[in-house]
């Protein structure tokens, strides 16, 4: 696409169609004008009464041309938004399947290496046990894979039905951490909460569950320093709540900060293959976010200097009750 | 090290079931094989532990595949080297194959079908290895001599004429203007300057290729605040370029 030539620019040609049209009415106006007075001036000569003949249409024929080029110009400018955003998703899609290529293709590629490796040869069953062990995890990982796009399909579309019910999130997020503790050997992760308060909101543990596995793995996997660090402070400020999730990653630059919530967005480009992921993660906890009436944020001081992901929710929605009181 | 014997494979993969799995097979095949798990230690593996062939994923952290194959391709086109990647449209194989890769192959593939091209491109690779001296001493598809202008270059010597006269070039040079040459009329971003002339990941800092463009322009240009050949791109990088008839 980006060998098009330039005049085929949807741009160039949107606005040399304005300009065409334009031009088109002032001609016709104006030709329409001059053979009018032409015309009178033959009348008159001719001794004939021009207002008998020529009744007075002029306003109503420009009138009329108006409003008729109007409808063409906004028809062509719908015509250019719809094109527009339909290469967009063209460009976006076609970045989704680089990427999900690769997330559905590596653990099918092992799997399949596996069997036909067992088929093959005699394996002790030591080494049997390892690689079922193996194939397990990239089953696992391709369960994981197409439950995400299904997640994704069911919350996009507002079938998602699961119960919504009122939860301690820092005890939520706590929870989390102590159940996948094992994924996320060998990182630091510290869950702060310096009001001290309890923070009581009606959530849905699954798409919480979700929310929280995504930008758990977003910090460990964007992220190059030795020990990976996240942080997660939950801070009560203005009328919401800000739960701040601040690793030690790769960061981003500031161009990107509402780019990366888009779905199929990828930072890095395809065509050198930097880019990795599905594209996805924060797409998905975006709208988990909104689902509960929140937003996310994103901020970083620039490139390897760590990221900030914020869930911030109304504080309206937000029972405040102080440490011991939450504590039966 | 090893057994001079056995064929040394070196599997470029980062992903690790596939990468063990992929040693597995070959290992009961009766090659060595070592696994390099991002673009860095590849290189690094390659030149330490100089394989009979690579096995080479192109979705890898840090230094992509491609840009090792071209990194490597600047020193060494005799190595056999096969990518293995998930993507295996014709547009990704023609490129695959444009910057000097023997074979290509998609992901999933067939176990046997792999076993068998790794043994056919170690067979070739051990006829082009008997001409040559040594193992070690590779050879690069570039002449040994390269004129532009009134400048020459030696790359076996390592000596260069320019019009400030003779000058002796480093091993980074050298390789710098051999990936300079290769990419004639082409625009190499500062990045990917990095990347296939000193293995470098993303992180690091340009200023190290401005700074050996500079020494570059010193020693080739005649007027260095004019360049005729190094030419600077704006928000793109540097191209290298000149005219072959005019010059010879």
């Amino acid at each position: 696409m980006s060998q098009s030539k330039w005049f085929l620019h949807p741009i160039l040609i949107f606005i040399s169609s304005i300009v065409a049209v334009a031009l088109s009415l002032t001609l016709y106006i104006y030709w329409y004008v001059e053979v009018r007075t032409g015309l009178k001036s033959v009348l008159e000569r001719a001794n004939l009464d021009p207002d008998q003949v020529l009744t007075s249409h002029t306003w109503m024929v420009i009138l009329v041309l108006s409003i008729l080029v109007g409808i063409i110009l906004m028809g062509i400018f719908i015509i250019f938004v719809y094109n527009q955003k339909t290469l967009q998703l063209f460009r976006l899609q076609h970045n989704f399947i680089n990427n999900f290529t690769h997330e559905l293709k590596t653990p099918v590629t092992s799997l399949k290496l596996y069997l036909e490796t067992f088929r093959k040869y005699e394996l002790t069953r030591e080494d049997q046990l390892r690689y079922i062990e193996y194939m397990v995890q990239d089953a696992d990982r391709l369960t994981h894979n197409i439950n995400r796009i299904l997640d994704l399909a069911k919350i996009e579309s507002k079938t998602y039905e699961g119960k919504l019910v009122r939860e301690d999130l820092v005890r939520e997020v706590e929870r989390f951490y102590e159940k996948n503790r094992h994924i996320f050997d060998g990182c630091e992760i510290h869950i702060h909460n310096p009001s001290g308060r309890s923070f009581l909101y009606r959530i849905s543990h699954s798409l919480f569950e979700i929310l929280l596995m995504n930008l758990f793995t977003n910090a460990i996997k964007y992220n190059e320093s030795e020990i990976p660090c996240l942080d997660i402070t939950f801070e009560p400020k203005g009328r919401g709540l800000h739960i701040r999730f601040e690793d030690n990653g790769i960061g981003l630059p500031q161009s990107e900060f509402r780019k990366v919530f888009k779905k199929f967005y990828q930072i890095g480009r395809s065509d050198d293959m930097s880019a990795k992921g599905t594209g996805l993660g924060l797409h998905l906890v975006e709208n988990i976010a909104r689902f509960h009436k929140g937003k996310m944020m994103a901020e970083s001081k620039g490139k390897g200097k760590g990221s900030v992901f914020s869930l911030i929710l109304p504080l309206k929605n937000l029972r405040l009750e102080r440490k011991e009181g939450s504590d039966e | 090290m090893s057994n001079p014997t056995k064929s040394q494979i070196l599997v470029v993969e980062d992903e690790t079931h596939l990468a063990e799995g992929l040693k597995l097979n070959l290992e009961l095949n009766g090659y060595d094989v070592m696994i390099a798990a991002d673009g860095n230690s590849a290189l690094e593996n390659w030149k330490e532990w100089q394989p009979d062939l690579i096995v080479l994923d192109i979705m890898l952290p840090g230094i992509d595949g491609l840009s090792v194959l071209r990194n490597i391709r600047l020193e060494d086109e005799r190595i056999p080297i096969l990518i293995l990647s998930a993507r295996g449209d014709p547009n990704d194989r023609v490129k695959g194959f444009s910057y000097g890769v023997d074979d290509y192959l998609a992901k999933p593939f067939n176990l046997d079908e792999f076993l068998l091209r790794v043994e056919r491109l170690l067979t070739r690779g051990a006829w082009s290895q008997k001409g040559s001296d040594s193992k070690g001493n590779s050879i690069s598809s570039l002449p040994r001599f390269y004129k532009f202008g009134g400048n020459s270059i030696d790359f076996q010597t390592l000596k260069a004429h320019g019009p400030s006269g003779e000058i002796r070039l480093t091993e980074q040079e050298a390789r710098l203007l051999r990936l300079f040459i290769a990419n004639r009329g082409k625009p190499l971003s500062r990045r990917k300057l990095l990347e296939i002339g000193w293995g470098y990941a993303r992180g690091t800092t340009t200023r190290t290729v401005d700074n050996f463009i500079v020494r570059l322009r010193k020693y080739f240009e005649r007027n260095p605040k004019k360049p005729v050949y190094f030419k600077s791109l704006r928000s793109v990088g540097y191209v290298f370029g000149h005219d072959p008839d005019q010059d010879g």
